[in-house]
C-alpha cells in the first residue's frame, strides 16, 4: 500500500510525460479540458486548497492566453465584433480557449510533478540514464547550501578583522566582492579537495549506489505498464488523425471514429491512474483503522 | 564511432550530429508534417539531442577535479539566478566555457537549467532553456582563442546571445501557443519580450564585465595549479 508518490520514479515519470505529451500533441478540445481538469484535480488532491495564490496565477494566465489569440490573430470566418478595424472572430476566439487549456493544463502537471519528483528521485533518474552527469547534479544541490554557509563564515571573519563598514555604499561594495571572491577561490579549491578525496576513496572504480532504493515491485511494473498501453492507444487516436479538429477557417469536427473514442478513453483512463492509486489507498487505510 | 580513426573527423561527427543533423532534421520534419506537429518534433529534437550529448559525455573519460569543478560552476549559477532582474546564469557559463572548454560548457548551461528550475518551475520549456544555455556555453568554448584576446568581443558575444536566448525562448512561446509557427504571433511576443531581452543582454555585458577577468584568474590559476 504505497501513494502515487511512492512509486517508482521511472514508472511515476513515464506516467506524467505520457499525460503532458499527449496534452501538448493534440489539440483535441476534450483532451484539453481533460488535461487541464484533471491536472487541477491532482494538483487539488495533493497539496489541499491551501495553495490559493498559485491556482490564482495560473487562472489569470488562463484568461491572459485565452484573449490573447482573438486580438492577434484574425483568422476564420464568423465575426463577432470588429474592434480598431480589425475583425474578433469566434474561431480564434475558441483557438485560444483550447491552446490557453493546454497551457494552463499542462502547467498544473508540472506543479505537482516538480513537488513529487524530490531531488533524490531525479539523481535516481539521471543515474539510470548517466551517473556522470547525476554526480554532477548531486554535488551542485549540495553546494548551494555549503556556500551560504561559508559565506556567512567568510562575512563574519571578515568582519571581525576590522574590514567591513556598511554605512558606506562603496565600502559595502567593495567588502561584499570581496566576499565574493574568497567565497569563488574558497569553493574551486574544496572542490579540488573533494575531487581527490573522492578518487582516493575508490570514486570510478565501481558502480555508483543510491541514498534510497527504489526497487520495482509489482505495482510499479503495472503502473509502468498501463502507462505504456494506454499512451500507445491515446497517441495512435491522435496521431492517425482521428482525433483531428480544425478551427480555421471554420470549426469543422467529425464525431470520432472508434480509434477516436478509445483514444479519448485511454486517456481518461491515464489521468485517473493515480486518482485511483490514492482512492484505493485512503479506502483500505481507513477500512484498517476501523478494524482496530 | 569506434571504425572512424581519424580523431579530429571522430570529435567533428560528436559536434556536428548533436548540434547541427539534429535540428536540420527537426526543420525537415516540421515541413514534412503538417504544422500541428512542429511542436512535439521540436521539442524531440531537443530532448534527442541533449540524450545524445549525456550518452557521448558518459563514455568519454573525464577526470573527477573536472567533474567537481563543473558543478562548483553549476551551484554558481542556481544560486546567481536568485538575483532579481539581473541573471549571470549565461555569464558564468560563458566564462567557465572559455577556460574549461566548450563542452564543460554546454553542461554548466544545460545542467544549471534543469536544476535552477526545480526552484523557478519546471515546464517543457526545460529541454529549450538547456540547449539554449548550453549551446552559449558550447559556442563560447569553440571561439575562446578569439574570446578570450578581445574583452569587446566578448562583451559584444555577451550581448548578442542574451538576445540569441531571448529569440529562441520565443519561438518555442509560439509553438506552444500556437502548435505551429506563426509569423505574427512571433512578432508579437518578442515585442513583449523587450524587457526580459534587455535585461538578458545587459546582464551577460555586466557580468562579463564584472566578473570574466576575476573568474578567469582564479579559474587559470586552478587550471595551471592542479592540471584540472
Amino acid at each position: 500500500m504505497r501513494s502515487f508518490s511512492d512509486y517508482n520514479p521511472i514508472a511515476v515519470t513515464v506516467w506524467f510525460f505520457s499525460v503532458t505529451g499527449i496534452a501538448m500533441f493534440s489539440s483535441y478540445p476534450l483532451i484539453m479540458l481533460m488535461s487541464l481538469l484533471g491536472g487541477a484535480a491532482f494538483f487539488i488532491l495533493r497539496s489541499g486548497l491551501s495553495r490559493g495564490k498559485e491556482h490564482l496565477f495560473f487562472w489569470g494566465l488562463f484568461l491572459i492566453l485565452a484573449l490573447a489569440n482573438p486580438l492577434i490573430s484574425h483568422n476564420g470566418k464568423t465575426v463577432l465584433f470588429v474592434m480598431d478595424h480589425n475583425p474578433v472572430t469566434l474561431e480564434a476566439a475558441l483557438y485560444g480557449l483550447n491552446s490557453a487549456a493546454m497551457i494552463v493544463g499542462v502547467l498544473y502537471w508540472f506543479r505537482s510533478f516538480t513537488q513529487i519528483m524530490t531531488s533524490e528521485k531525479l539523481l535516481y533518474i539521471t543515474g539510470a540514464l548517466s551517473p556522470k552527469l547525476s554526480l554532477i547534479l548531486s554535488m551542485a544541490l549540495r553546494f548551494v547550501p555549503l556556500f551560504s554557509r561559508q559565506s556567512a563564515k567568510i562575512n563574519s571573519a571578515q568582519k571581525a578583522m576590522g574590514l567591513y563598514k556598511d554605512d558606506n555604499i562603496i565600502d559595502d561594495i567593495k567588502g561584499k566582492s570581496r566576499g565574493f571572491s574568497i567565497l569563488v577561490t574558497w569553493a574551486l579549491e574544496n572542490g579540488i579537495i573533494t575531487a581527490d578525496s573522492m578518487e582516493a576513496r575508490g570514486f570510478g572504480t565501481h558502480r555508483r549506489t543510491q541514498l534510497r532504493r527504489f526497487g520495482f515491485r509489482a505495482a510499479d511494473i503495472a503502473l509502468l505498464a498501463a502507462s505504456l498501453v494506454l499512451l500507445g492507444i491515446a497517441a495512435a487516436a491522435a496521431g492517425s488523425g482521428s482525433l483531428d479538429f480544425s478551427f480555421y477557417p471554420t470549426i469543422s469536427a467529425e464525431a470520432p471514429d472508434k480509434l477516436g473514442k478509445a483514444g479519448l478513453i485511454a486517456y481518461g483512463a491515464l489521468i485517473m491512474l493515480p486518482i485511483i492509486i490514492e482512492t484505493e489507498v485512503s479506502l483500505r487505510w481507513k477500512f484498517l483503522r476501523s478494524g482496530i | 564511432m569506434l571504425l572512424i580513426g581519424n580523431n579530429k573527423l571522430r570529435n567533428v561527427i560528436k559536434i556536428t550530429v548533436p548540434f547541427a543533423v539534429i535540428p536540420a532534421i527537426a526543420i525537415l520534419g516540421a515541413l514534412a508534417f503538417d504544422e500541428k506537429k512542429h511542436i512535439i518534433i521540436s521539442l524531440a529534437a531537443a530532448v534527442f539531442s541533449l540524450l545524445l550529448f549525456a550518452a557521448g559525455f558518459e563514455k568519454k573519460s573525464t577526470g573527477t577535479r573536472r567533474l567537481v569543478i563543473a558543478a562548483v560552476m553549476t551551484a554558481m549559477c542556481f544560486a546567481g539566478r536568485f538575483i532579481p532582474f539581473l541573471k549571470p546564469v549565461a555569464a558564468l557559463t560563458i566564462i567557465t566555457a572559455l577556460y574549461l572548454g566548450g563542452e564543460a560548457g554546454f553542461l554548466v548551461g544545460a545542467l544549471s537549467a534543469v536544476l535552477s528550475n526545480f526552484y523557478f518551475g519546471q515546464g517543457p520549456w526545460t529541454a529549450f532553456q538547456m540547449l539554449a544555455w548550453g549551446l552559449i556555453g558550447f559556442l563560447a568554448g569553440i571561439f575562446s582563442e578569439k574570446l578570450l584576446k578581445s574583452r569587446i568581443l566578448l562583451l559584444l558575444y555577451g550581448a548578442l546571445t542574451g538576445i540569441a536566448y531571448s529569440f529562441i525562448m520565443d519561438i518555442w512561446t509560439v509553438l506552444w501557443y500556437n502548435q505551429g509557427f506563426d509569423i505574427k504571433l512571433y512578432l508579437a511576443a518578442l515585442v513583449s519580450a523587450v524587457p526580459y531581452t534587455v535585461s538578458y543582454a545587459v546582464s551577460n555585458v555586466l557580468f562579463l564585465f564584472l566578473l570574466a577577468k576575476p573568474f578567469g584568474e582564479k579559474l587559470g590559476r586552478i587550471k595551471i595549479k592542479y592540471g584540472v
